[in-house]
């Protein structure tokens, strides 16, 4: 089924009629998903957004419950906030479409249902786009992704001359193609595959750091130079660290969560004045190691969906990419040495 | 710029090799074409990967404080890396004996994707280092720009909603990833008021009110400090104007306290922290 280029824009009103239809764009002097409005100026054929579409499901800052003591009666009171609402994603990439899988196995796995992110996510229906053009920050190939199709996807879209080939994936996504059909035509356009520029060797990266995790040489090394700010988790599709904080005003007050990152020293101060991870070095360390080896290790699969963001925008262009390479060579050097041995 | 990347390794060597420095803080190629990263040297091979062209975009002066420890600190200095380190050692975080500077006449630094020259880089009035030990290179002509404080009146000179909206416009996209804070050589207090989150300045949700009361209150605080250096505003992620608030306050400064420009000396008497008897009085 083809969806002409020239269709779009009166598909997505349609949709927009029962649901908030997120599109990448340009707004504010960003590029992130937001609200579609009819005929909009969307960054379809664009590379990644600068923010990530995280916060659809994981909002910055999110309201859990309101609180506080009645004016008349004195009771107290606590009022759970679980907001959700029917939602489509449309035109999100493939290394997006896997962070959901991995955020998917943060706040729903292992025996904890995160009751505010579950109430936004059975909602969500996703419609992807396969990539025609790549960053030269994109690696998603070298994490497991191909960029031109995303399987969990609702439904997949494909860019070709004049139009849009539709694939539902899901029974969401077939559901979801009855609103399609109408502006939609048989056949189908003729696509190319794209491929990142970048790539890494990941495949024994897992295992690399199980022997380099107290690596002096490594670590050091790669955490000299960064700054601990918060950028590179901010803008990461799948970093889902939050805390949680309260905003009193008299008797009545809110409890809301909100992203935090692991870079900043004051995420793991603890009362008392002690820090468990004191240094630069053990910050940006607990940083890939969550990604590339932790999280691998309980959920089966890496916290890095290969975007890109991070290497983009961080202000010292920490890559990595780079620390992948390194730590393959150390690991490698580290085994020949012992093998010799 | 090839003989100014050879003098440089050459000369990080032999300072690393005869004992004068611990460290040398500099720059190497990143993964991509026209691409640097900041490099610290901790011994004398990791010299051999320095590196200076127009994409060395990071002022690096403010590593010095997490290497201090080892010894004297070796870092090469263009005007704003310079101004940097005078900046910092007025604000006690280390001596001029601490440092040993490389001095760098800049030749202006590119954006990597447009081939452009900075921001920061056009708004520069002191290319060459106005502190070093050793000076590579000829010293260049200054090419100060005609409004130092252009970036501020782009804005300054709107009406007041205009302002307002350029500002909660930038100040809705912050992300409060305080980058801009952490490559700011003004910032080095031992804990910043955002982190005091017992004493609760900040709230830690994200969302106009807060992030600008963020940005204003860190612009504020070394509003009479600012180098002028524009590594905020190259850091931030999100684009936001934080030059035109920068120096817009400057400016200020100047007005109310009279003309200085900060990280030129030592010695400055900065003006909130400094007392006058001919400063403007303005609550007769
Ligand atoms: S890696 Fe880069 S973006 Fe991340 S905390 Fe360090 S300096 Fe900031
Ligand atoms: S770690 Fe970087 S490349 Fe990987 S998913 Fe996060 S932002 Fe993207
Ligand atoms: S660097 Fe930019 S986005 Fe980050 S806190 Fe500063 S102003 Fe906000
Ligand atoms: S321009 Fe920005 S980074 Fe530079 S000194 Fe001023 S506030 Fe700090």
């Amino acid at each position: 089924m083809i969806l002409k280029d020239e269709m779009l824009d009166s598909l997505l009103t349609e949709l927009s009629k029962e649901q908030i239809v997120y599109v990448p764009k340009q707004v504010n002097g960003t590029t992130r998903f937001a609200p579609y409005v009819s005929s909009d100026k969307m960054k379809l054929d664009q590379v990644n957004t600068v923010m990530p579409p995280k916060d659809l499901l994981f909002p910055q800052t999110q309201n859990m419950y309101h609180y506080g003591v009645e004016k008349n009666s004195g009771n107290m009171f606590i009022d759970p906030v679980i907001e959700s609402a029917d939602q489509i994603l449309f035109g999100v990439r493939s290394c997006d479409m896997r962070s959901f899988d991995c955020l998917d196995a943060a706040f729903l796995t292992k025996g904890y249902i995160d009751e505010f992110y579950q109430a936004k996510r059975d909602r969500l229906t996703t419609i992807a786009i396969g990539c025609t053009e790549v960053s030269e920050t994109c690696f998603c190939e070298s994490m497991g992704q191909d960029p031109n199709h995303a399987p969990q996807a609702d439904i997949q879209l494909r860019h070709g001359e004049g139009g849009y080939n539709v694939t539902a994936q899901t029974e969401k996504g077939e559901a979801l193609l009855e609103k399609f059909k109408p502006f939609c035509e048989e056949g189908e356009v003729e696509v190319a595959d794209v491929h990142c520029t970048l790539n890494v060797d990941a495949s024994n990266i897992k295992d690399n750091l199980d022997i380099l995790h107290e690596s002096h040489e490594l670590w050091d090394s790669m955490s000299y130079k960064c700054l601990n700010c918060g950028t590179c988790t901010f803008v990461c599709p799948t970093c889902y660290c939050f805390d949680i904080d309260q905003e009193n005003r008299c008797k009545e007050g809110v409890r809301f969560r909100c992203w935090d990152s692991c870079m900043f020293s004051e995420y793991t101060a603890m009362a008392g004045g002690h820090n468990p991870r004191p240094e630069k070095r053990d910050r940006v360390r607990n940083r890939f190691m969550h990604k590339l080896n932790y999280f691998e290790d309980r959920y089966g699969k890496m916290l890095c969906v290969g975007c890109g963001r991070c290497i983009e925008k961080c202000p010292v262009s920490l890559d990595i990419t780079v620390l992948i390479d390194r730590a393959n060579e150390l690991a490698q050097a580290e085994e020949t040495e012992a093998a010799h041995a | 710029m090839s003989d100014i990347t050879t003098t440089l390794r050459e000369r990080a060597r032999a300072l690393m090799e005869d004992g004068t420095i611990a460290a040398f803080i500099g720059w190497e190629a990143g993964r991509f074409e026209r691409q640097t990263t900041p490099l610290i040297c901790l011994d004398a091979a990791d010299t051999d990967r320095l590196i200076f062209d127009e994409y060395c975009v990071n002022t690096t002066a403010k590593y010095v404080r997490d290497l201090k420890q080892r010894g004297r600190i070796g870092v090469a200095v263009r005007g704003c890396d310079s101004r940097a380190i005078n900046r910092m050692i007025e604000d006690n975080q280390f001596k001029r004996e601490d440092v040993y500077l490389l001095g760098i006449p800049c030749p202006q630094m590119n954006d990597r994707k447009t081939g452009t020259v900075l921001n920061k880089c056009q708004d520069c009035a002191h290319r060459n280092p106005v502190t070093y030990d050793e000076l590579l290179g000829e010293a260049m002509e200054e090419t100060a720009p005609q409004d130092r404080y252009a970036r501020a009146h782009l804005v300054s000179g709107l009406d007041r909603i205009a302002r307002q909206n350029i500002f909660n416009m930038a100040f809705e996209r912050c992300i409060r990833c305080y980058a801009c804070r952490d490559v700011c050589p003004c910032c080095t207090c031992r804990t910043c008021f955002v982190d005091q989150r017992n004493v609760g300045w900040l709230g830690k949700q994200d969302n106009l009110s807060e992030n600008r009361f963020y940005g204003m209150i860190r612009a504020f605080h070394i509003s009479d400090r600012c180098i002028e250096c524009g590594e905020c505003e190259r850091a931030c992620p999100m684009d936001l104007p934080l030059m035109a608030i920068n120096k817009k306050l400057v400016e200020d400064m100047n007005t109310l306290f009279g003309e200085y420009e900060s990280g030129m000396t030592t010695d400055n008497e900065d003006a909130l922290r400094s007392f006058s008897k001919t400063d403007l009085e303005e609550f007769e």
